[in-house]
């Protein structure tokens, strides 16, 4: 595995990358996201984690100006969200594989390389190397395995070095050894300065994350690392420590 | 066989399409609609509004003009007697009437009709009523034997195969069914797909991607209309092979205008339907409730724009919907130039070139408007 650390990176740990100040999402009586303030910094991986329908997904939707907030804004990298200037920075893995079946795969991480700007045979190469699929190159996406796509889907998000990472549950699907080497590099940008969000329902991936928001119904409901929510909650398991701080209700950082 | 497997079965097949609503819906609303509509324009489809001059050259029988004036007026046309064969010829081809009538200098012929000749089944719905008459009470009045009436129109042949006529609207119809179905389907997945969503989050705008999807529609969209215009304008004759008989492939049909002008004409009506299929994979959930649009979007289209009924003898009620058909325009741009042989300085062809960009403009707009819709 090849590494490009991506050249166009501020790291400025004074400023945060990602902040949400407020936000709130209705649909209709449903509340996906209430109220939710937090602060982002670069050169950090953060785990969004909770339970299946808590609102991860709404909150990455929100963060990254594809969903309107009901109230409160986004901001990323020091402006506020929509922005299609920002976008540009952005790498964004959605939970469903959204690559195009009927392409091939250089051609789907080139198309979305060109979108991006970086329509560079170079980048893409390099983005497919990342997630070990460049010898399925001119494979046609719709003949790839279900855990071969979301390779690609990563590769997708990757190939234009983005300065902040947005990954859905980027891990679902992927076999326990490539799982690893996903965390590696995820580790790798970050430690270049790139902002890494990971949303996920597994707990035992938790650890891999600087820093965990525990979200429940649309609230952030505990923040801090993986080691200090144990602590907190005076138990070993991170389950069990969701589930305390579940059960108490808000304690929100 | 089990009988529990099959009732599960049936169950599971009942309720996914009970929850499936605008299937339902379209399952019942559909044939209701449209065989109603079909019934309706059937029945109450009017008798054409007539605008004749009726042209008595020297030593025509007046009675017979005179008969025949009454007849049409009583039948509601309106009716101008007019003595230069030539001013009535100029008063069908700028529109001004809608048929000239000449009386035959000499009783033993039959009268001659002039139509413009663009719409031949409107043509002939007008043809029709001057038979009538000239058999109802003209012949009761003059008491001549009714000779049978000649056809000549101002552009084309009226005796060419019905197929010169019909065949302007079914290319038209034609590039408009495939293209709306390709685009719908093809951006229904990009919705539902994942893509569109990641599109999305890129820098990329709502306008860049309506236009890439109408370039790259549009270019299969212009291939169709290449490969149906070479079908319905040549003739590739094909001689006899040992016991294979000579044979034609192509319909053959004579156009008197330019082969380009055809080819803009349909290419701005497939530039709507892509814009039409964007914005209406909005309502769809299922690439097959993308097919379920064709009764309510494509059909009424297809009787409301004269590809088979002739918009003038429309029902009253149903006429101002025909402005509003997209396909409309295309099939009287096509006759335009295959019939008349329209340039681009034929005011009807500009007017119809103009609306269909105007369209396909209109729901380019629309579409991209869509586009952010599903993403609350």
């Amino acid at each position: 595995m090849s590494v490009t650390l991506p050249a166009n990176h501020v790291v400025d740990v004074a400023a945060p990358t990602i902040r949400a100040i407020g936000l709130r999402k209705a649909f209709g009586p449903i509340v996906a996201v209430d109220d939710v303030s937090f602060e982002l910094g670069a050169g950090r991986i953060y785990g969004l984690l909770g339970p299946n329908g808590s609102g991860k997904t709404t909150l990455i939707r929100l963060l990254t100006g594809l969903g309107h907030a009901d109230a409160g804004t986004a901001e990323v990298l020091g402006i506020q969200m929509p922005s299609r200037v920002t976008l540009g920075r952005i790498g964004y893995m959605t939970q469903s594989d959204g690559v195009y079946p009927a392409l091939t795969v250089a051609e789907n991480v080139r198309f979305f390389g060109t979108v991006y700007g970086r329509s560079e045979a170079a980048a893409s190469l390099a983005a497919l190397e990342v997630v070990a699929l460049a010898d399925r190159a001119d494979t046609v996406t719709a003949n790839l395995s279900g855990g071969q796509r979301r390779r690609l889907s990563l590769a997708c998000a990757l190939v234009h070095e983005p300065a902040v990472l947005f990954l859905d549950e980027p891990t679902v699907g992927v076999d326990p050894l490539l799982r690893v080497e996903f965390w590696a590099h995820f580790r790798r940008l970050a430690d270049a300065g790139t902002t890494i969000v990971v949303s996920s329902h597994v707990m035992d991936e938790a650890d891999r994350c600087d820093d965990l928001l525990f979200v429940r119904a649309g609230r952030v409901i505990a923040r801090g690392s993986g080691a200090d929510l144990r602590a907190r909650a005076g138990t070993t398991d991170l389950e069990a420590a969701f589930l305390r701080f579940a059960g108490d209700g808000t304690e929100q950082r | 066989m089990s009988i529990r497997r099959i009732a599960a079965l049936f169950r599971r097949v009942t309720a996914e399409i009970r929850r499936d609503r605008p299937s339902l819906g379209i399952l019942f609303i559909a044939p209701i609609l449209l065989t109603g509509l079909v019934s309706f324009i059937l029945r109450e489809s009017q008798a054409p509004a007539i605008a004749a001059d009726i042209v008595a050259p020297a030593g025509a029988p007046a009675t017979l003009g005179a008969a025949l004036h009454v007849a049409l007026v009583e039948g509601g046309a309106t009716v101008t007697d007019i003595s230069d064969e030539a001013a009535a010829r100029a008063d069908v081809r700028e529109g001004r009437a809608t048929l000239a009538i000449i009386l035959p200098a000499n009783p033993q012929d039959g009268l001659l009709v002039v139509t413009r000749g663009l719409d031949a089944p409107g043509d002939s719905a007008q043809i029709g009523v001057v038979q009538k008459a000239l058999q109802g009470s003209v012949s009761s009045i003059t008491g001549a034997t009714v000779r049978p009436v000649r056809h000549e129109t101002i552009f084309g042949q009226p005796t060419d195969d019905p197929v010169a006529s019909l065949a302007p609207a079914i290319v038209g119809f034609f590039a408009y069914f495939f293209v709306y179905v390709l685009t719908g389907v093809s951006f229904l997945r990009e919705r539902t797909g994942g893509t569109l969503e990641r599109l999305l989050a890129t820098p990329v705008t709502r306008a860049e991607i309506v236009t890439g999807y109408t370039l790259g529609f549009g270019l299969f969209a212009t291939l169709q209309v290449i490969v149906l215009l070479l079908w319905a304008l040549g003739t590739v004759h094909v001689p006899a092979i040992g016991p294979l008989p000579a044979f034609a492939i192509g319909l053959g049909i004579p156009a008197a205008g330019s082969p380009v002008l055809a080819f803009l004409v349909v290419l701005l009506l497939a530039v709507g339907a892509v814009n039409l299929g964007i914005f209406l994979s909005t309502f769809a959930r299922t690439e097959l409730q993308v097919i379920q649009f064709i009764p309510l979007v494509l059909a009424p289209q297809f009787l409301l724009s004269g590809v088979i009924f002739p918009v003038s003898s429309l029902p009253a009620v149903l006429q101002p919907l025909v402005g509003f058909m997209p396909l409309n325009y295309a099939v009287d741009g096509l006759r335009q130039v295959f019939i008349r042989g329209a340039d681009l300085g034929v005011g009807a062809l500009q007017l119809d070139l103009a609306v269909l960009a105007g369209i396909a403009v209109f729901f380019g707009v629309v579409a991209s408007l869509t586009i952010r819709r599903d993403i609350v």
